[in-house]
């Protein structure tokens, strides 16, 4: 018998009709299987079956725990055997005990397989993803735990654990246990490798800065059948990326050894099939980014007729990005300008994609060793209208 | 022999009727005890959720002398509430009479009747009193298809028996409405006997106003007919409550709990339901499983009182379950629409995205301030269906002010500021829905 799992169920054969005496005829059917299904985030749904061995007539059917953090109202048993003719008839809650009875009516003497399902609360589950790249960046093996965290009071033997996609997986995990168990595993993932600067969040000027700006590096992966992915959405977890090195051989003459290197982590979010997920694992200083405000000129001026306040305006502003890729490969960069209020681009060197109202991106990818005169400059002009002063940047 | 009996299965003190034969007494100071110690023939129990009130009706077989027969009831250790017993012969009635009922002094818990009879002989009666400590509350399973189209519905009914009574083979009647009591009854059950007078009522009603009563002889039926009540009344009283009654007899011992299976519906279209509303929920999408209380729909045949709600899924070909949520129903008339509430979904994503905002149409006043102008907003929402099965989404998006809207998707207004886009999105169905919102503001506002 495990420590603290003591669900029993007990066969009575009803002889009197007293319920108070809750004698227990402990006849322990033995779970015949046990699945988990965590595909709800909030809760832990466990079903049993148990080969229960009934009587002609009104059988009670005893069911108790202890230590077991179960939700009693959630408590039910389904017949499988003989669903048509095998009914509850009624369940009694015996006062201060956790157990319950089932009056259960058959036809005939019988065994009957019956399930019970109910909720248990402490059993925790993260899921966590470990990818190791390919030295180059451009690839990575995604492996993806599932971490389980046994604090139901429940020893789960050769449990059935599904987790809503996929197949689902035989495991024992006792009470206390944490277990990890790899649920996928996906080889040369296609990734893509990417900077971002962000006007808003990161200084223009390295010049006036005392430490290296570093711009934040991500991994965006797709969640798509070209990554090998696409079949479910990707549950939120924390990520940790390394990525393959060769490692000193052993002895002058053998080959090199394979080891990795923990190039960075973040949290995963929720990801739906055909959606990306961006892994921000890290900063880049081999690339530089100066970002200067060149025209701010207020045109079309209009002020109230006392003519002591600028009541709405136009502005006509000019901005240059020079950016420089010290690297000795090409790399992808994102630039994020925001623009609050109504306004048009006049003129923009590079292409731009317009995320929302307010923002917009330059996707550039840097040749390598672009710097000096071989940098990349990138210059927009926008005119922003009917300005009050109070335009809204986000919503 | 014991004055007082108890039940076979119980080991509380609890109510026990004797009957003492020939007492010229009118006063039963001298405690002439037993002389038979009838069993409860019947009992049927009506039990209200809406206040900690459960109506008894007990029915004994006693044996009555011709001329003056002395009853006493008594129930130690129970919740019963002592101005409330009622006695009533429903063999020979005409042939036996109540003269009185006393509370015998220091005697707590107990009432003796003087009861004058035209007949010897066994003579069926019933007593019928008020008792707390007996609640009731409705519970439901759902169990969805794999498809979410159809559902089986399973309702059940939980008492709860506190009363320190047990109750043998019962009758279990459900009262689902909202009646007022005056007084507690747990507080009159702890005086043993009646007390101080409840503040004078308007008519000299003993205790309930109308409503309630109307309710108790609604449920009580013919047993009430000596009440001097208009039948009108009853019928309107019965017209807002509704009862349930468990079919067969349950024994339902003090401590006890019972959950008895109340219906089984199977097969009830159900519509899988999502809604957004970021003024209501923020980002999350909350799921519903509807459906509605009809005939067509496999239902209809009550209303389905309010009471807890536990949904699954079947998942597999054997009928494994997911556990899609739990919530609570408010009580449900028949060919009412209902929305389970089943929690935030996180594989519907429902993505609002301005994409564009100009600032229009100024308008300056006398001293060259702006005022009046307006606003167009171009919105994008992204939609997407992950599920593998097909799901209707219900999208809500309000616009405060004086607004106009220009969009090809099919929209209601739901009402001057809100409006609603209903989408039946397939299997892993993306899409995309543009709408245009114009707003007025200061001097421009026309409505």
């Amino acid at each position: 018998m495990k420590k603290l799992l003591l669900l029993s169920v007990a066969v009575l054969l009803v002889a009197c009709s007293s319920l108070q005496a809750r004698v227990k005829l402990v006849a322990l059917p033995e779970r015949a299987r046990v699945v988990v299904s965590l595909n709800n985030p909030d809760a832990t749904l466990v079903e049993e079956e148990r080969i229960v061995t009934l009587q002609k007539g009104v059988n009670k059917v005893d069911f108790s725990w202890r230590g077991v953090n179960i939700d009693a109202t959630s408590i039910q048993a389904r017949m499988l055997s003989h669903p048509d003719n095998v009914t509850i008839l009624n369940t009694s809650y015996p006062p201060n005990e956790n157990a319950l009875i089932w009056e259960i009516s058959s036809p005939v003497a019988q065994e009957e397989r019956v399930r019970i399902s109910y909720l248990i609360t402490g059993f925790g589950r993260d899921v966590v993803y470990k990818a190791v790249s390919e030295p180059d960046e451009t690839a990575l093996t995604l492996r993806n735990y599932l971490r389980l965290r046994n604090n139901s009071g429940e020893d789960l033997t050769e449990a059935e654990i599904g987790i809503g996609y996929g197949a689902s997986f035989k495991k024992t995990i006792a009470h206390e246990e944490v277990l990890e168990v790899l649920s996928e595993r996906i080889e040369t993932l296609p990734i893509k490798k990417v900077l971002t600067w962000d006007a808003a969040t990161l200084p223009w000027d390295p010049e006036y800065q005392k430490a290296t700006v570093g711009i934040p590096l991500s991994y965006v992966i797709k969640n798509d059948k070209a990554s090998k992915l696409g079949t479910h959405t990707l549950l939120p977890g924390k990520v940790r990326i390394f990525i393959k090195t060769k490692e000193q051989a052993d002895k002058e003459g053998d080959k090199p050894g394979e080891g990795v290197a923990f190039t960075g982590e973040d949290w995963g979010t929720l990801t739906p099939v055909d959606r990306e997920l961006k892994l921000y694992i890290g900063q880049s200083r081999d690339v530089k980014v100066t970002q200067r405000q060149t025209k701010k000129d207020r045109t079309n001026i209009r002020r109230n007729n006392n003519g002591n306040q600028d009541v709405v305006w136009d502005t006509d502003d000019v901005y240059k990005i020079e950016i420089e890729n010290f690297k000795k490969t090409a790399i992808d960069l994102v630039i994020v300008e925001h623009l609050p209020g109504y306004w048009k681009m006049v003129e923009s060197t590079h292409k731009f994609e317009k995320k929302d109202a307010f923002t917009i991106e330059y996707k550039l990818t840097l040749p390598a060793e672009s710097t000096g005169d071989k940098k990349t400059v990138v210059t927009f002009n926008v005119n922003r209208l009917n300005v009050q002063g109070n335009e809204p940047a986000n919503y | 022999m014991n004055p007082r009996f108890t039940f076979p299965l119980s080991c509380i003190p609890t109510c026990a009727l004797a009957l003492a034969g020939l007492l010229l007494a009118p006063h039963a100071h001298a405690r002439i005890n037993v002389v038979t110690l009838p069993d409860r023939d019947s009992t049927q129990l009506t039990i209200y959720n809406s206040a900690d009130l459960t109506l008894v009706k007990e029915t004994r077989i006693l044996t009555f002398r011709k001329g003056l027969n002395r009853l006493e009831f008594s129930w130690a250790n129970t919740l019963i509430d002592p101005t409330s017993v009622e006695f009533r012969a429903l063999t020979h009635a005409d042939e036996v009479d109540v003269l009185d009922a006393s509370f015998p002094p220091r005697v707590a818990n107990t009432l003796e009747w003087g009861i004058k009879s035209e007949f010897a002989g066994e003579v069926k009666v019933e007593i019928r009193y008020f008792t707390s400590g007996i609640s009731w509350a409705a519970d439901y399973v759902a169990e969805a298809s794999q498809t979410e189209k159809l559902m089986d519905l399973a309702g059940a009914v939980r008492v709860n028996n506190n009363s320190g009574e047990d109750y043998e083979n019962a009758q279990v009647r459900l009262i689902v409405g909202v009646i007022r009591l005056v007084e507690n009854i747990a507080q009159l059950a702890q005086q043993g006997r009646p007390g101080q007078p409840p503040p004078p009522p308007v008519t000299d009603m003993p205790m309930a106003p109308a409503p309630r009563m109307a309710a108790m002889r609604g449920m009580a039926e013919a047993n009430f007919a000596t009440a001097a009540k208009p039948k009108e009344i009853i019928k309107e009283g019965l017209s807002e409550y509704f009862m349930y009654t468990v079919e067969g007899r349950d024994t339902i011992p003090t401590g006890w709990a019972k959950r008895l299976p109340s219906f089984t519906a199977k097969e009830v279209p159900i519509t899988s339901l999502y809604k957004y509303e970021r003024e209501r929920w923020g980002n999350a999408v909350m799921r519903y499983y509807k459906f509605t209380n009809s005939v067509p729909s496999k239902l209809g045949t009550e209303p389905l009182p309010d009471g807890a709600v536990k949904a699954f899924r079947f998942t597999t070909e054997d009928k494994l379950y997911a556990f899609v949520g739990r919530t609570s129903v408010k009580y449900i008339p028949i060919n009412e629409a209902v929305e389970l509430e089943l929690g935030h979904d996180q594989e519907i994503l429902v993505k609002p995205v301005l994409m564009n905002w100009a600032k229009t149409d100024l308008q300056f006043d006398n001293n060259g301030n702006v005022k009046g102008w307006a606003t167009k907003e171009t919105w994008e929402i992204e939609v997407q269906n992950s599920k593998e099965i097909d799901v209707m989404l219900d999208i809500r998006r309000n616009f405060p002010g004086d607004w106009t809207l220009v969009t090809d998707a099919k929209y209601e207004k739901v009402d001057a500021t809100k409006v609603k886009f209903l989408l039946p999105l397939k299997s892993r169905e993306k899409l995309k829905l543009t709408y245009e919102l114009t707003t007025r503001h200061g001097s421009n506002v026309q409505k």
